[in-house]
């Protein structure tokens, strides 16, 4: 028993952290810079209008790319985040998630 | 001998640019600039306003009113609600949204009254206001007291409604000068998002108020009749930059455009801008929350010229009379705020250059445009005759305010965090 719930535990945190394992930072940087930096700042510490995303997880933040990659609103500033997460692919959400969480440590 | 083979090719080239037309690049006096990083690790840093010994006050929207000394020494003023280090703390200014605390002056007699202005949002009454507030500054520059509001009753947003940017305390203008013409305090305001504001007689969001340093208004106001005598000039939608041509002391705003037509406007004392998005005329039906400032298709992507026919920055088909901008940024809106004129002999071919500053948005196709624009605009205010960017060593951030400081240099606060002095060489 102790055995088996060893490997169930070890095989959720695997298959859990695998996307972030996954995850190229330095293209998050990358895609990060040119897309998100001008309204969310260089550290993503939130500038006027727009949020900071310092503190975030990475739970959050593919969960809200996820959101507006659907054309779903999520507060005032949807309008502008759904036509920029329209043409993310999964590695860019992930990659974004992996280094805005980094970012904000 | 030595300098002859090349005399000869500079020569040709010059000759060859006055036959073909080319600007003549020899003649060209364009200033290289550098810049130094004055203050960072600022939050929203908003404003600034400088004495002649270099001293700068500046806001941050929302921490407070702060004064850096010639030395470098910084001493935190004012405190706004939540904020722990600053020698007074003022519970009632409040941030939220894009509301907080915004423009600062320095009395043009500081020298005899230390005095300085700020404009903030205030809960200091129900419903909310934003406020000019005026502050005597102790000789050691590390308090003020004396808090005396000088005006108390600029419209606040309080509440969310259903638009772009649609939180609460949207649309506050918020900068302030004096004109060195007339030694008035000029008061720039926004629209809240609330269509009755820009035209209305009474409430003073969407205006430029021309007061007194006692909130009075200024002598020769010429608003229409019943308007409330403190306002210079309505119909605005949210200004954020307004400077003084040198030579004739003209006023001029900028004007954040709405999907569409930032604009740069020579004010015209009791004129109308003509911004007036209400719903139900002009050929426009219901819009959401009784706003139609961002229709018709707010959340969408559309030409800029097909928005500007709908719901026009200057609606001189309703308004046949409206100040009409000198420029409307090609039809796009960028974030256009901070105004300033270059001056002095330091900035070469740029002396008395108009400078803008953009944020940048960059929605519906639109470019996002961070960038200071050099604007030569005419004496009158009511043209321009060139518009280049100016080629700043920080490259694209997001430039909240430009202010001409004692040294001839130029200081700009960006939203990023910082204040850069711009040095011309």
């Amino acid at each position: 028993m102790k055995v088996s719930l060893f490997c169930a535990i070890a095989t959720t945190l695997l298959m859990g952290s695998a996307p972030l394992q996954a995850a190229d930072k330095s293209a998050g940087e990358t895609l990060y810079a040119d897309a998100c930096a001008q309204c969310h700042g260089p550290n993503a510490q939130g500038m006027a209008s727009f949020p900071s995303l310092s503190g975030r997880d990475a739970e959050y933040i593919t969960s809200r790319l996820e959101t507006y990659r659907a054309g779903e609103k999520v507060g005032s500033n949807s309008f502008l985040m759904i036509p920029n997460a329209t043409d993310l692919s999964d590695d860019d959400i992930a990659n974004l998630a992996a280094f805005i969480t980094e970012s904000g440590e | 001998m030595t300098h002859k083979p090349v005399l000869r090719p500079l020569s040709a080239f010059i000759a060859s640019a006055v036959i073909i037309g080319l600007p003549a690049v020899a003649t060209a006096n364009e200033p290289e600039l550098s810049q130094t990083e004055v203050l960072t690790g600022l939050e929203n840093p908003w404003d600034m306003a400088f004495l002649p010994d270099g001293t700068m006050f500046y806001t941050e929207r929302c921490r407070g009113l702060s004064v850096r000394l010639p030395d470098g020494e910084v001493e935190h003023l004012l405190g706004m609600e939540g904020t722990d280090e600053y020698a007074t703390t003022a519970d009632d200014l409040v941030c939220e949204g894009q509301a907080g605390m915004n423009g600062v002056a320095i009395d043009p007699d500081f020298d005899e009254n230390r005095t300085v202005y700020v404009y903030s949002a205030s809960n200091m009454s129900e419903p909310r206001t934003n406020r000019v507030l005026r502050l005597t500054v102790n000789s050691e520059f590390n308090e003020v007291s004396d808090r005396t509001d000088i005006v108390e009753d600029i419209p606040y947003k309080p509440a969310a409604t259903d638009h772009p940017f649609g939180d609460a305390g949207a649309h506050n203008g918020g900068r302030i000068r004096f004109s060195p013409e007339d030694g008035y305090l000029y008061v720039t305001t926004g629209d809240n998002h609330n269509s009755e504001i820009p035209q209305s007689p009474k409430l003073l969001g969407g205006k430029v108020l021309r007061i007194d340093r006692d909130g009075e208004a200024a002598e020769g106001n010429e608003p229409p009749e019943g308007f409330d005598p403190r306002i210079y000039t309505y119909g605005h939608r949210n200004v954020q930059g307004i400077t003084f041509h040198p030579n004739t002391g003209q006023p001029i705003v900028t004007e954040h455009g709405p999907w569409h037509s930032d604009e740069i406007n020579a004010l015209v004392n009791g004129g109308n801008s003509g911004w007036d998005p209400k719903p139900n005329m002009a050929g426009r039906g219901d819009c959401p929350d009784d706003y139609c400032g961002y229709e018709p298709n707010q959340t969408e992507g559309m030409d800029p010229k097909e928005r500007a026919a709908y719901m026009p920055v200057t609606d001189t088909e309703t308004y046949p009379d409206a100040m009409k901008p000198a420029w409307g940024n090609d039809g796009l809106s960028q974030g256009m705020a901070p105004a300033e004129f270059l001056v002095g002999e330091q900035w070469g071919d740029w002396d008395g250059r108009l400078i803008v500053g953009f944020m940048g948005i960059g929605f519906g196709g639109t470019s996002v445009g961070q960038r200071i624009n050099l604007i030569d605009i005419a004496e009158d205010g009511l043209s321009v005759n060139d518009v280049a960017e100016m080629p700043v060593p920080m490259g694209a951030a997001r430039f909240r305010s430009l202010v001409l400081g004692p040294d001839g240099d130029l200081y700009t606060a960006v939203d990023e965090g910082s204040i850069y002095r711009i040095t011309p060489e």
